[in-house]
């Protein structure tokens, strides 16, 4: 096994067998075990099955520094020790699996809802338990074999091999968008769905394969110098980067055309987020102030909105005019809207100033949890609708064009998504966006350099408030009723994960994050069940593995990481092709340091 | 200087304590225009928590702080900043990660005014105000000549040196145009060359750029080389003051370092 | 030159010398006053009928204090990790919740088979036993993974990761247990009331308040008396310096976890016989109001961790009906969670250390 010790093999495949029992127990297993991916061969469910042992194997196979010398297994022990975890995975799992089929599954369901003959069928490729366990075992052998192999193979071939196979699984898993969306083009999808199965057919699954692999081998062959140039330009020619936004905002006014209604309503909820993104990134990514009840704002804008343009309450005989209403146009009512919440983020901000990170998240929840409350109760139900909410709220007409239809809405939205980034843009680049940077990193110092910590505390709710009340307000529109069940502190979880996963204070990583943490899952409904479960994984994971997010501020990078950002730059570019052996010479005790266990 | 015109810093009776440790008690001084003033003393005597009281970190329990006749007490450090208080710490505290230019043009926040309307459209005045902090900032940098000069602008903080840290950091406190510049031991961690290199900087200071200097200072070769004043503490109250020959020569406060003379 | 451009000091506009900060709180402070003693005057010179009779107020008490037990064995785990790690486990809800589930299999099983009738002491032991186990896993598990690689990261990186692990395992709980609530028993003996000097209290919330009496006056000696208790207290204060003195950080570290598992594990028992129910998400509320009641009482300290706990619960049981009701406010219930949130938006402002704290706010 090289330099695999043993024990590590031990404990990741264990930990990898305690995955797969966990998959099957909360429900994923069984829930996509019929869902085709590629043909009717590979389903989701059994990329569930394959992804543990290949991971744990993954992991096992990584370089490690012993006694000063860093040392990588070769492909061949890279193998071996990863076929060694799969099996030990396969294992447990097995075991496990032997055991519930003995105990009898019907007790068991009693406490594990998810537990039942179907999965166990499914997990024994309805062979029965003895064979099944032993093609488990076969399935741990190969899939941790491939997965020791992605970690000490030649980068180019692992790249494009990972590369070809993510395609083909999200493409597959895309299965009830894209062929919509090729017909609406007027493209036959034939050739990549397969109507029956309604998943890839092996042809487009190849094809998508061989295709991003063959793209990614293309990237990295360019090289290094290429790709810096291409980089280079874009960051600083201005001319270049003003081209590429012209571009991008050409696509991004395109989308709606090409795709279809359906996927214009996720986008338009996509956009929500990102306003609601943008604002929190002010509050928490700007000025370094950890807002946990942000829904606040977004409660405020969409009933306020409500109230300003002629909604009613919704009651049980019917519908009731609110103790305070107007019926002024959208376009008038949207800026009244802002500065309202702009006060209200002053109000919220004032009694918070002097408190600390965790104290300042918990009392902002807090302040959050108050307005869902109000929102519900009866004492406020005259004015705002308690639990049945309210009902017809503006569509934000021009003439006859409405905007609640989800591909009018995406433009509207986007209209205010462009205003809120260029805002915040300017914001960061100006005296203010410095002003809140240096309180940022060290707020007492700020305060000794004459920045008034108390205005700039308060000006950031006041414009993270703003912003998020415009999020609140579109929303109010895009749905056209509102109930305080749309309120709950989730969804000021779920703008933090969107602003956390982008990367905090990057523009781009806002709007990277709502596509991923909203556009997703709202194309790909079947997760929904799932949906928190996995939102909870992706933060833990990010938080351990990558706290700078996806698109990373670069300044931000620095602060949360930098010493390992560093460091990953420099082994990524020194490693890269280069032969193991001469960087095991090259590099110093110093920035990679001996106490680090492992090199990632 | 005439009798009437008031200390531009004075303090008067100043007592500070934590629970129940006196760190400053009866303490008065004063700084005049013009005046290099270096304060001395032991460990724990007082002096940090002198300069925290003066900029506002924390209020006197008893006494009082002038600046230029005013009594600045209640007021938070970024309004004394304003005031024309600048300071340095004891320990370095930088921006880490803002540039060398971004930590000196935070200095220069309290004399500028640009708000949300000016960042979001950048009307003309902005626009000279920004180029005009930018151009003060680089003037504090360049005080320090090349070293914080050129594409060092541009660099992260984290990554200078110890010495150009300090330096930096003495930049960033002369952006803030103060009238009185409060450096709290400049030198410590410096190497002989740097410091007397320093030293000369802190005489500048008043001589090029007008300031009224007090520094806390271990170091006697600098002490002795910039000061008008000295004035030495111990157990937060003062026990000596006067010229370096007269300081250095008090018996107190050659008990008060146990006897030990530092050679100057 | 220099001297002649800055003649005079920068004044400050007369407005900006003024104490903002003592005038609103001053403000503040008496509004809040007059509107509570308002509140409260007219609440209790109701006349019949409309307010709430002399029982009423009785059992509000009870009520308040069973209440603020559960929130103080709760806030006894938070208090804990906080005093060591200086951050909130924010996932510790959780923990509370998975023990009233793991139990719950047996305590129902128990049940049906009438073990629970007829040795209920020991059913109820196996019962404790189970729920404590199955917090202290939880706990234990959730330090290794999601707490221990984020050691010495800045502040806001352990908070996301302990969101994220709340979430995650309370859909967890939903996916394995499903989204029902299920009906948790309770031995026969704890069911009713019984009668102390007169008064009929219900008997399950005596059993609450005494057992986190008790589980407090435990944890107390524990910190103060033993090794592992000094060894405690030593790295709360400096985890750097404890290391050197020997103290092996990281198994410290584990136990707290763990003691705050236990303590959640009995917590997360006691609130499921007293409301008989339990659902994957019951640990939202009492962990909110838990890490509340710690800040509110003082956090870092136990007794104020327990103190905190029974003036929350007090408070969340009288404010409503104290204050709001003299109002007119109809359902003045439904706003209990608004009033304890509001609770610990005042303490913060006006006293940031809590009631045991001092003063002062924490310098960072």
């Amino acid at each position: 096994m090289g330099p695999v010790p043993l024990r590590s093999v031990l404990r990741a495949g264990a930990a990898g067998g305690f995955v797969l029992i966990f998959l099957s127990l909360v429900g994923l297993i069984g829930r996509f075990a019929d869902l085709n991916l590629v043909g009717e061969q590979v389903t989701l469910g059994r990329v569930l099955l394959f992804l543990p042992p290949f991971g744990a194997a993954f992991l096992v196979a990584r370089p490690r520094v012993v006694a000063g010398e860093r040392l990588a297994a070769g492909p061949g022990a890279g193998a071996g020790a990863g076929a060694v975890t799969g099996v030990v995975t396969s294992a447990l799992f097995g075991a496990a699996v032997a055991f519930a089929d003995w105990f009898d599954v019907a007790r068991i369901r009693q406490v594990f809802v998810a537990a039942s003959p179907a999965v166990i069928e499914f997990v024994t490729f309805e062979r029965g338990v003895a064979v099944g366990v032993l093609i488990l075992l076969g399935l741990g052998v190969v899939a941790g074999a491939l997965g020791g192999l992605a970690r000490t193979g030649q980068r180019r071939v692992t790249g494009a091999l990972a590369a070809g196979a993510f395609t083909a699984i999200l493409m597959g898993l895309l299965q009830r968008i894209v062929p919509v969306a090729m017909q609406e083009l007027g493209i036959d999808p034939d050739f990549l769905y397969s109507g029956r199965t309604r998943s890839l057919t092996w042809g487009g699954g190849v094809g998508l394969f061989v295709l991003a692999g063959g793209a990614n081998v293309l990237w990295h062959r360019s090289g290094q110098e290429t790709r810096e140039k291409v980089r280079a330009t874009m960051a600083q020619e201005p001319a270049a980067r003003t081209g590429i936004l012209v571009v991008l905002l050409a696509v991004l006014v395109i989308l709606p055309v090409l795709l279809g209604s359906v996927i214009s309503q996720v986008l338009g909820s996509v956009m929500v987020f990102v306003l609601l993104g943008l604002g929190l990134n002010i509050v928490v990514g700007y000025a370094g102030l950890l807002d946990l009840g942000y829904v606040a704002f977004y409660a405020f804008g969409a009933y306020m909105m409500a109230l300003l343009t002629g909604a009613t309450l919704n009651t049980t005989t019917g519908s009731a005019a609110p103790a305070f209403s107007m019926d002024l146009n959208f376009y008038f009512a949207i800026w009244i809207v802002v500065v309202l919440a702009a006060g209200m983020g002053l109000l919220i901000g004032a009694p918070v100033l002097r408190l600390r990170g965790d104290y300042l998240a918990i009392v902002t929840l807090g302040l959050g949890e108050i307005v869902r409350v109000l929102a519900e109760s009866r004492w406020l139900q005259p004015v705002v609708g308690g639990p049945q909410g309210m009902r017809g709220v503006t569509n934000a007409a021009i003439g006859d064009y409405g905007f609640r239809q989800p591909q009018h809405f995406y433009y509207l939205a986007l209209a205010f998504v462009v205003l809120a980034v260029f805002v915040s843009w300017r914001l960061s680049a100006s005296r203010i966006g410095r002003a809140w940077n240096a309180m940022r990193e060290d707020e007492q110092v700020a305060n000794a350099m004459g920045v008034s910590t108390t205005k700039y505390k308060l000006l950031a709710f006041a414009m993270g408030g703003a912003v998020g009340s415009l999020g609140g307000a579109l929303f109010a529109v895009q749905i056209g009723s509102l109930t305080p069940a749309s309120f709950q502190i989730l969804v000021s979880i779920t703008a933090l994960a969107v602003v956390i996963l982008g990367g905090l204070g990057s523009l781009p990583g806002v709007v990277a994050g709502a596509l991923v943490l909203i556009g997703l899952p709202g194309l790909l409904r079947e997760f929904e069940e799932f949906r928190l479960l996995i939102y909870g994984a992706v933060l833990v994971a990010i938080m351990v593995l990558r706290p700078q997010g996806l698109l990373p501020n670069v300044r931000r990078m620095r602060e949360l990481h930098e010493e390992e950002a560093a460091q990953d730059e420099w082994v990524r570019r020194f490693a890269e092709g280069a032969d193991e052996a001469a960087a095991v010479g090259a590099l110093p005790g110093g920035p990679l340091g001996v106490e680090q266990e492992d090199l990632t | 200087m005439s009798v009437d015109e008031p200390h531009l810093l004075e303090l008067r009776n100043v007592a500070k304590h934590f629970g129940g440790l006196y760190a400053l008690s009866g303490l008065d001084m004063h700084v005049d225009r013009g005046e290099i003033v270096s304060v001395i003393g032991p460990n724990g005597a007082g002096k940090s928590t002198m300069f925290n009281v003066v900029t506002g970190l924390y209020g006197p329990d008893e006494g009082d702080v002038l600046f230029d006749g005013q009594s600045i007490v209640r007021f938070a450090p970024n309004q004394i900043t304003r005031m024309g208080i600048g300071r340095t710490f004891q320990t370095v505290h930088l921006f880490p990660n803002m540039t060398v230019l971004e930590n000196a043009m935070v200095g220069q926040h309290s004399r500028s005014r640009s708000g949300v309307f000016g960042a979001i459209f950048r009307p003309p005045g902005t626009r000279r105000e920004e180029e005009r902090i930018r151009q003060r900032a680089k003037e504090s940098l360049e005080f320090f000549g090349s070293r914080l000069a050129g594409y060092r602008q541009e660099q992260p903080a984290f990554s200078l040196s110890y010495a150009n840290r300090r330096r930096l950091e003495m930049a960033r406190a002369l952006a803030t145009d103060p009238l009185l510049l409060l450096l709290d031991e400049p030198t410590a961690g410096m190497n002989p060359r740097e410091t007397i290199e320093l030293r000369d900087h802190i005489v500048r200071m008043r001589d090029e750029r007008g300031l009224t200097v007090l520094v806390i200072e271990h170091d006697m070769r600098v002490v002795k080389g910039v000061s008008d004043r000295v004035i030495a503490l111990d157990y937060g109250r003062k026990i000596a003051e006067g010229t370096y020959e007269d300081v250095a020569n008090d018996p107190q406060v050659i008990e008060a370092y146990l006897g030990t003379k530092a050679a100057g | 030159m220099g001297t002649d451009q800055q003649v005079r000091v920068a004044q400050l506009g007369r407005l900006e010398r003024l104490p903002w900060r003592r005038i609103i709180l001053v403000i503040l402070g008496v509004t809040i006053a007059t509107t509570v003693g308002v509140g409260a005057y007219r609440t209790l010179t109701l006349p019949e009928g409309q307010g709430y009779a002399a029982r009423a107020w009785g059992d509000f008490i009870v009520l308040g204090l069973a209440q603020g037990s559960i929130y103080a064995l709760i806030a006894l785990g938070y208090t804990l990790v906080y005093g060591i790690l200086r951050m909130i486990n924010f996932a510790h809800g959780e923990v509370f919740m998975f023990g009233a589930f793991g139990s719950y299999f047996f305590a129902n099983a128990y049940e049906e088979s009438g073990f629970l009738e007829r040795q209920p002491i020991v059913a109820l032991a196996i019962i404790l036993g189970v729920a404590i186990a199955t917090s202290v896993v939880v706990a234990v598990l959730l330090e290794r993974i999601a707490y221990r690689p984020l050691r010495g990261a800045p502040r806001l990186v352990p908070l996301i990761t302990a969101i994220g692990a709340s979430l995650f395992l309370q859909n967890t709980a939903r996916g394995f247990f499903g989204a029902q609530t299920r009906g948790y028993a309770k031995p026969g003996f704890l069911e009713g009331r019984w009668e102390i000097i007169g008064v009929a209290f219900p008997r399950i919330r005596v059993v609450v308040f005494l057992v986190a009496l008790v589980s407090v006056v435990l944890l107390t000696l524990f910190i103060e008396k033993t090794t592992t208790g000094k060894s405690m207290r030593a790295v709360a204060e400096d985890s750097e310096i404890a290391s050197l003195m020997g103290i092996n950080v990281d198994r410290v570290i584990v136990i707290t976890f763990a003691i705050g598992g236990v303590l959640a594990g009995i917590a997360g028992v006691l609130f499921a016989m007293t409301f008989e129910a339990v659902n994957f998400f019951m640990g939202f509320q009492p962990g909110i109001a838990a890490f509340t009641a710690a800040v509110l009482g003082g956090i870092g300290s136990i007794a104020g961790a327990a103190l905190g706990g029974l003036t929350l619960g007090l408070l969340e049981s009288l404010g409503p009906s104290l204050i709001l009701t003299g109002y007119q406010v109809p359902s003045p219930f439904q706003l209990k969670p608004a009033f304890t949130f509001l609770v610990l938006v005042l303490v913060l402002i006006f006293r940031p250390g809590g009631i045991l704290g001092t003063g002062e706010a924490e310098k960072v």
